[in-house]
């Protein structure tokens, strides 16, 4: 990360705005900013760590852990809290047994509150990485789990059927 | 350089504009419209395009497939147009496309030339063989001068854009004085679309008067208000129109750099403004020696990282500099002392899309539209219980009845109407009472709403205000930017009372402390965000007092929405005798069987989610949602069936 | 020099200074916090110092206005007090004030505030506001007290213009701000000359040093904040 991350910074000028650019192209990369990633941030500016790290933590965007492996993201704009996006969240954060905000112990899954992705329409709206799930229900979040463990179940099964195989042909 | 050669350079661009559309015309092959804006793509497009892709190869019809933006009818994407002309119909557009209605689509119109009625949402021009949709109020009422465009061109083909008249502004612009512009821009009246309503005119001499040079102009398309994407709309449909209008801008104003401020939220504007910037420049209408002349426009994209007060231009303009985006005092202004220090103009989205058509009308002809003090249209993402939410755009002027009733539809569900929330986080709810309320900046200001930055959201009967006022205040506080007391603490001890009061611990005097609050957080606060965090409270407390005293004084949730304050039942009378719906779809296993084989609900595991209430069969109907929650009759669980589940447990 | 009157109290003033200052050096107070002679551009985030200023219907931060002939300025209005009291209480339901383990020396500024708006150090009607933030914050050479900071910013301007850098900075967002060191209390690393203007400026308590130095430090009076005449 840290070598990834001295290879992209010269390609941004050394000029106070760019600040913001950077971080955003440095958590595209690795989703999250380090405190190493910051300092060296800092250090291509010339401006203090702790001012990188008072205008990262300032934005919604910037996240200083490394989220779940799958993010759910729940929408509360108005159009969904409305509709019951609240009760959606709340499901997931029960399925989980985490709060938004946070990721689940096996860094499998992230579960966080955003305002307004912009589909009103189809409120309550969750999305799941990049799929957007329109006209959420709670029974709708059980639906998902159930998937998730059956794709889960066979991803298992398959590698069990590979390993074997490869054992076989040894 | 003369109006000739810029002309001259001009025309040939449109030439080949023009002759890229004739071509497209001749081929005379059927052309696939597929709307592919970000609510396109989540009810689907994607899916749609992809099951017309195959379709068609796998029949080998020959048909063109144009990815476009966003009409605004949200009710019924995945949209499609499809013109077919060897059919002899008009070019059809079809709502909720799915991947199957696609297939058969291809296979019933393109193939054998029957346009599947029952898939019809109107024809796009008028004939006398389909309706068109011009004749629905949806259509008709609405005046497009911003969204012209929007949902009909492809936004990635800036030469659609030229066919359709678009630049001739900019090469016009250029050809005139500047001061000749901003006079132009003054009389039109145009007031500034990002909710204040300030002239946009007397900002901009504001800026060319400033003797420190460099100026800059910024697009604000930082649009935070949660329930409002018409910029964003905007952004991925016609790119063009905004850029056009920008470049306006910084002509008039005299500014060599223009920045758009996005927010990173939507990556698909990001994606689509960058590339239509990448195209106008290829053309020479952005970037050095626009069009020959030396008008040189350096435009480029920066990408907000989510923070409301970002919309608020001060922050806009610190977190351009790479700083915490903390308003500042105001003056200097941004038009004196802007981003790094030199004049800057700050426009939102909407404002530069009228640019464009003022400048090839006039002044007056814009003036003619909306309102005297409040010219030109308004753009709304209408959404929440209305039957046909989506962007509307419409003159100044026009009641909110008319726009919720007639263009949108009205509420479904045989419910009653009960307020429209006007402005987001900075607005304010209005009741019945005030639907006649004309649009306009300060009509709705002077009955306590605001325009904002066009969200609107239409409740029925079962919204609760109290919850509402809620809602924003949570928003408001959660995006404070804790830089002054008023806001930064003041926001927090709002939602605390109306947290409690939603819960049912609301006190006596908790109205009147959020009436004095409310009062000294607007009076005293920095920022025009914090001055205006109230207003969710304020309208409330003017408009629905009766609510708020139900929730304190009975404990009572009118609207049965605030959870602690509602319960649900089953009414053992009405309850089907073995029948388990109820049961599969509890998320917390809160239903039991009584001992007469019938259903009951744990109060103490119910987390009100109502599924229970959705699920149970129309012919029963035995699910009761009460409040306060005491009207519950208590209902105990069977001890042996206590046992088994927590056995399982 | 113009003349501009403060409470029927005519005053030669400088032309563009700020009426705060001009009425600080004048000997009349006008509660503050986040006001710095220093600060080019005014903080304005406390928004205690509301005054009416005649022409002007609302009541306006008397840091951000500009002293310019015939200004008459009133400083203890009706609405001025309203709003000048609205935002005390707010800030002291944020503060968490213990006034007898107080460690600021020579009285706190909010005690001072409280006795010229005549109001009590709480913040009846309003509730007192618990936060998710630590209590206590160890930064090396410091120690920081979340609960105490009303947020003015003096320690992180005064920290910019010694060292020219940012050690010092706000982190987070609304009412989860706090003043941050990055790294913790690693000063070893930073470029801090420990000099402990930032513990000196600070009106309330929240930033305090550790130890000898803390007293060594707290002694340069020209960094205290502005004294106030005893009532």
């Amino acid at each position: 990360m840290v070598q990834d991350i001295a290879a992209m910074l010269p390609a941004f000028e050394r000029h106070r705005g760019n600040l913001i650019p950077i971080l955003q192209a440095i958590q595209e990369r690795h989703s999250y900013l380090s405190g190493a990633a910051m300092k060296m941030v800092a250090k291509h500016l010339g401006i203090g760590p702790g001012e990188v790290y008072g205008v990262a933590t300032f934005y919604n965007q910037f996240r200083f852990q490394p989220p779940g492996r799958h993010r759910i993201k729940v929408c509360l704009g108005t159009a969904c809290h409305v509709a019951g996006g609240e009760i959606i969240l709340e499901n997931f954060e029960r399925k989980l047994g985490i709060k938004d905000g946070e990721t689940t112990a096996d860094r499998e899954y992230s579960v966080e509150r955003v305002v307004c992705v912009g589909c009103c329409a189809l409120a309550p709206v969750a999305l799941l990485d990049d799929d957007v799930l329109g006209r959420m229900l709670p029974s709708k979040v059980e639906g998902l789990f159930v998937q998730f463990e059956i794709e889960r179940q066979r991803q298992e099964r398959e590698k069990v059927a590979r390993e074997s195989g490869e054992q076989a042909r040894d | 350089m003369n109006k000739q050669e810029i002309d001259a350079r001009f025309v040939s661009i449109r030439r080949e504009a023009e002759r890229r559309a004739e071509h497209r015309k001749r081929e005379a092959i059927p052309t696939i419209y597929i709307v592919m804006s970000t609510c396109g793509l989540a009810s689907g497009a994607a899916e749609t395009k992809h099951a017309f892709e195959e379709a068609l190869s796998h029949k080998g019809i020959q048909a063109r497939i144009v990815p476009v933006g966003c009409l605004g009818h949200c009710y019924a994407e995945p949209l499609v147009v499809i013109d077919h002309p060897a059919s002899g119909f008009p070019p059809i557009c079809y709502h909720q496309v799915s991947a199957g209605r696609a297939r058969v689509l291809v296979g019933s119109y393109l193939e054998e030339g029957d346009p599947v009625l029952e898939y019809v949402l109107g024809a796009m021009e008028r004939s006398d063989l389909i309706p068109s949709v011009m004749d629905f109020p949806r259509f008709s009422l609405e005046q497009r001068l911003v969204m012209e465009h929007c949902g009909h061109i492809d936004p990635d083909d800036i030469y659609q854009y030229i066919a359709l008249g678009g630049y001739s502004a900019l090469a016009r612009v250029l050809a005139s004085e500047p001061a000749e512009i901003i006079h132009l821009i003054e009389t039109s009246g145009l007031r500034g679309r990002g909710g204040a309503g300030f002239p946009t005119g007397r900002k901009w001499s504001l800026a060319r008067a400033s003797e420190t040079g460099g100026n800059i102009a910024i697009c604000n398309a930082d649009e935070g208000d949660p329930g409002a994407y018409v910029d964003r709309t905007i952004l991925e449909s016609n790119p063009h129109q905004l850029l056009e209008g920008l470049a306006i801008c910084a002509y008039a104003v005299g500014a060599t750099q223009a920045i758009v401020y996005v927010r990173a939220e939507y990556p698909l504007a990001v994606q689509t403004v960058k590339r239509a910037i990448r195209s106008a420049k290829e053309l020479s209408l952005l970037g050095p020696g626009i069009l020959g002349t030396p008008f040189d426009l350096e435009v480029s994209v920066f990408e907000g990282s989510g923070a409301f007060v970002c919309g608020e231009e001060t922050a806009l303009i610190r977190s351009i500099e790479g700083r915490r985006g903390m308003p500042q005092h105001r003056p200097p202004y941004p038009v004196e002392k802007g981003l790094w220090g030199r004049p800057t103009v700050v426009n939102n989205v909407k404002t530069l899309s009228s640019l464009p058509s003022i400048v090839q009308k006039g002044g007056s002809w814009f003036r003619a539209i909306g309102t005297a003090s409040s010219p030109g249209t308004a753009v709304f993402s209408v959404v929440g219980n209305v039957r046909h939410p989506g962007l509307v755009e419409i003159a100044m002027g026009t009641s909110l009845r008319t726009l919720i009733f007639d263009v949108c539809g009205g509420i479904p569900n045989k419910k009653s109407f009960k307020a429209v929330q006007i402005g987001g986080p900075s607005g304010g709810c209005l009741p019945e009472s005030f639907l006649d309320t004309p649009i306009d900046f300060d009509s709705l200001r002077q009955a306590g709403a605001m325009m904002g930055s066009g969200g609107m959201v239409v409740m029925d009967e079962d919204s609760c205000m109290v919850d509402v006022a809620r809602y924003f205040l949570d928003f408001t506080q959660k995006e404070s930017c804790g830089k002054c007391t008023f806001c930064r603490i003041g926001t927090r001890h709002l939602l605390n009372i109306l947290d409690r009061i939603t819960k049912g611990d609301g006190r006596k005097e908790d109205v009147e402390l959020l009436a004095t609050l409310s009062e000294d957080i607007k009076n005293g606060s920095l920022c025009g965000l914090g001055k205006t965090a109230p207003n969710p409270v304020l309208t409330s407390l003017r408009f629905f007092l009766d609510e708020y005293e139900a929730h304190i004084k009975e404990k009572r949730c009118p609207a049965l929405k605030c959870r602690s304050l509602t319960a649900y039942y089953i009414d053992l009378e009405k309850c089907a005798r073995g029948c388990e719906v109820c049961v599969g779809c509890c998320p917390v296993e809160a239903i039991f069987t009584t001992r007469g084989r019938k259903k009951g609900i744990d109060q103490k595991l119910c987390v009100k989610c109502g599924e229970c209430l959705v699920a149970c069969p129309r012919e029963y109907d035995a699910v009761v949602k009460v409040s306060p929650p005491g009207l519950a009759p208590i209902i105990e669980r069977p001890p042996d069936e206590e046992k088994s589940v927590g056995g399982q447990g | 020099m113009v003349t501009i009157v403060v409470d029927t109290k005519e005053i030669q003033a400088d032309d563009g200074k700020s009426v705060l200052q001009t009425c600080l050096e004048h000997g009349i107070f006008i509660p503050n916090l986040c006001f710095m002679k220093s600060r080019e551009h005014p903080h304005a985030s406390c928004r205690l110092c509301f005054v009416e200023i005649y022409g002007i219907d609302q009541p306006v931060t008397s840091c951000t206005e500009r002293v310019r002939e015939g200004l008459v300025v009133l400083t203890a209005t009706a609405r001025a007090r309203r709003l000048q009291q609205a935002a005390f209480k707010l800030l002291m339901s944020a503060h968490h004030c213990r006034p007898k383990a107080c460690p600021v020396r020579g009285g706190c500024q909010l005690i001072r505030i409280a006795r010229h708006l005549k109001v009590g150090l709480n913040s009846q009607p309003l509730e007192r506001l618990e936060r998710a933030i630590d209590e206590e914050v160890d930064l090396g050479l410091f120690t920081y007290y979340p609960f105490r900071c009303v947020l003015c910013g003096r320690c992180v301007h005064v920290c910019r213009q010694r060292t020219g850098h940012n050690l010092l900075t706000f982190a987070g967002r609304g009412l989860k701000t706090v003043v941050a060191l990055f790294g913790g209390g690693d000063l070893a690393a930073a470029p801090c000359r420990h000099c402990g203007a930032c513990a000196t400026v600070c009106p309330t308590g929240a930033l305090v040093l550790k130890g000898e130095q803390g007293r060594a430090a707290s002694a340069d009076s020209s960094l205290r904040a502005p004294q106030i005449p005893p009532r």
